[in-house]
């Protein structure tokens, strides 16, 4: 048998490949996974040209200081996917996989929990990367757009955030395990957050309660950061700054991710509710 | 003289009552028991329904934390070093949803067999074995949802010895089989046995117990109340004659008459198919099977027909608690 980092790799591997094996079980349902995210587009596109004034958006210039809200959107579109693709992925599998009853069998192999947790996740964050090349592809090619700035910068800003998002998607997941409703809970906390954070508007435009929720919210910061490293708008803040607190979210958000799986898990331990139907 | 692969001390498991306030006392499922299994050994956990064999078996598979006792398998500490434990473990629980129904059998296999952290042309080769051995190989590529129950059953018992466990450890796995299945099932059980591993299994089904099983466990009510071979436990019942009558009608009063002659114990219940009330009844020296018979008879019970029997497991069930096994 494999111990230690080769065994965790290939768990991983596995879970990944049985992902993608039930997804293509459903041919149809996975053909419209794979569109469904350029049908949303088109829509916003034309939204954005039919307010934009001699083709410049003054709107969202005098709020951003870009004139570009496809580019806008994409970015805000791309970041929010992959936020609810930790969320879903973990939380949503581990539901799925105790209502089919399924769930125990994985917990009887040697295969730590937390690669386990870490593998259900795999698949989504790959959907959310081949979804973004294609909406990326196809807007570039129809609309076209440019990055003023440089990607290698923002991809270390969302680094963290990534990281950060594992450590709440846990925590969510862990949550799952006790509850019965895991759908409405990640419906609600996803859709809430990718409203309130500016997935797809500037954040200066809500009104002020709103505004301040948002501004505790660090993925707000996120978005703010990395459209000005990308294309260039007025940020909130210093982008270093933003990093600051997007590094520090992920400490805190690991750690209490960890601690409520951990003790979450522990309680499932206790009461038996793995198979609880 | 082999070593003990499966150590259980004392035992117990207790559940706090579901939306009851915390001073309710709590459901004891496993109340303190203890047993060790040496290798090579099938051990059979008997009793009937809600008796705590299947918590017994998922606080030594690690899924259930007890709230005290120990547990070792193949020496490992389960309850501090479950990981460890569970490289020794292959665990089949009951239902047939422990697999993944929209793959195929090897995919499953090759799934779970990466999960155990076999390196892939090692699970190659076992899944193939596994396969052949297990009579699959011809469906092995179908989406096991298009399988029948007992195939499912064989799929789980692959999955379970992917690793070459020393322990395996199956909960009711003849549950829900025909009656061809569930002997099959039984020879790939012994099979495991004849390798060298130890096989821990729940039944009610005496019959089972007693054909497959080398020790067994009576539990009731999360207590062991008898250990030891199923000749050994029938043994104890020598003095026992168990008479089985067909009947078409039953007065309790019959009941408390009989024993008042001196039988020792009865049971009954009623069978749908024959729509008769099927009687057994031990008796000692003080009644004789004769005497028995004649006085159902004298009491105006309608014997349709009767028989002497060599006591079984069931009887042994009856005469510890007074209750009948299956209900
Ligand atoms: N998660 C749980 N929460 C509360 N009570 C439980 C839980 N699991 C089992 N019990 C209770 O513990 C007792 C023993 O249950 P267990 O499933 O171990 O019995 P069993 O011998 O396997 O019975 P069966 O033949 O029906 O499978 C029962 O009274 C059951 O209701
Ligand atoms: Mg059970």
């Amino acid at each position: 048998m494999l111990k230690g980092w080769p065994q965790h790799l290939r768990a991983l591997g596995a879970i990944f490949r049985k992902d993608l094996q039930v997804f293509m079980s459903y041919p149809v349902n996975a053909v419209m996974r794979i569109l469904e995210p350029l049908m949303w587009m088109t829509p916003v596109y034309f939204m954005a040209r039919s307010f934009a004034v001699d083709g410049v958006n003054i709107g969202l210039r005098a709020y951003t200081g870009t004139t570009d809200y496809v580019a806008f959107f994409v970015l805000g579109a791309a970041i929010s996917s992959y936020v609810s693709a930790v969320f879903w992925g973990m939380g949503f599998a581990l539901k799925n996989e105790m209502d089919t009853g399924v769930l125990e069998s994985n917990w009887l192999t040697p295969a730590p929990l937390l690669v386990q947790m870490l593998g259900r996740s795999l698949f989504s964050l790959f959907l959310t990367t081949v979804n973004m090349l294609m909406i990326g592809c196809c807007v570039w090619l129809l609309f076209g757009f440019e990055f003023t700035g440089r990607v290698l910068p923002a991809l270390l800003t969302v680094a963290p955030l990534l990281v950060a998002l594992y450590g709440f998607g846990l925590g969510l997941a862990g949550v799952v395990l006790i509850t019965n409703n895991a759908n409405n809970i990640i419906d609600l906390v996803s859709n809430n957050i990718t409203i309130l954070s500016g997935a797809h508007f500037p954040v200066t435009v809500l009104p002020r309660p709103l505004l301040a929720i948002s501004l505790a919210l660090p993925l707000t910061y996120a978005y703010d950061a990395v459209r000005g490293q990308l294309l260039g708008t007025t940020t909130l803040m210093p982008i270093a700054m933003a990093q600051a607190i997007l590094v520090a979210f992920m400490f805190v958000t690991v750690t209490a991710g960890l601690i409520v799986f951990g003790r979450i898990q522990d309680r499932c331990r206790q009461m038996g509710t793995l198979a609880h139907h | 003289m082999s070593r003990a692969m499966v150590e259980v001390e004392e035992l117990r498991k207790e559940f706090p009552r579901r939306g009851k306030s915390r001073q309710d006392p709590p459901v004891v499922a496993v109340a303190g028991v203890s047993f060790e299994i040496p290798q090579g050994e099938i051990f059979g956990l008997l009793g009937p329904n809600g008796a705590g064999k299947t918590t017994t078996i998922k606080m030594i598979s690690t899924l259930l934390k007890p709230t005290s006792g120990s547990v070792r398998v193949a020496g490992k500490d389960a309850i501090r070093y479950p990981i460890q434990a569970l490289r020794h473990l292959g665990t089949v629980l009951s239902g047939e949803r422990s697999i993944y129904w929209k793959l195929t059998g090897r995919e499953n296999l090759e799934y779970f067999a990466a999960l155990y952290g076999l390196p892939a042309r090692v699970a190659r080769q076992r899944i193939n074995a596994l396969l052949d051995r297990f009579a699959l190989t011809k469906r092995a590529d179908e989406n096991v949802e298009r399988y029948s129950t007992g195939m499912r059953q064989r799929i789980c018992l692959a999955k379970a010895l992917l690793a070459e466990p020393d322990v395996l450890m199956l909960d009711e796995p003849t549950a829900g089989l025909d009656p061809q299945s569930a002997r099959n099932l039984r020879d790939l059980i012994r099979e495991v046995k004849s390798e060298g591993r130890t096989v821990l299994l729940t039944t009610h089904y005496m019959e089972e117990a007693d054909q497959l099983c080398d020790r067994v466990a009576i539990f009731d009510h999360g207590q062991i109340i008898a250990l030891n071979s199923p000749g050994a436990l029938k043994h104890d019942l020598d003095d026992l004659n168990v008479l089985e009558a067909d009947i078409a009608r039953w007065d309790d009063a019959w009941g408390a008459a009989l024993q008042e002659r001196g039988a020792v114990n009865y049971d009954l219940r009623f069978d749908e198919t024959a729509r008769v009330h099927r009687l057994t009844v031990h008796l000692n020296g003080h009644l004789t099977t004769g005497e028995a018979v004649t006085e159902l008879v004298n009491l105006g019970a309608d014997i349709r027909q009767f028989s002497l029997k060599s006591p079984s497991l069931e009887d042994v069930f009856i005469r510890l608690t007074g209750k009948s096994l299956r209900e």
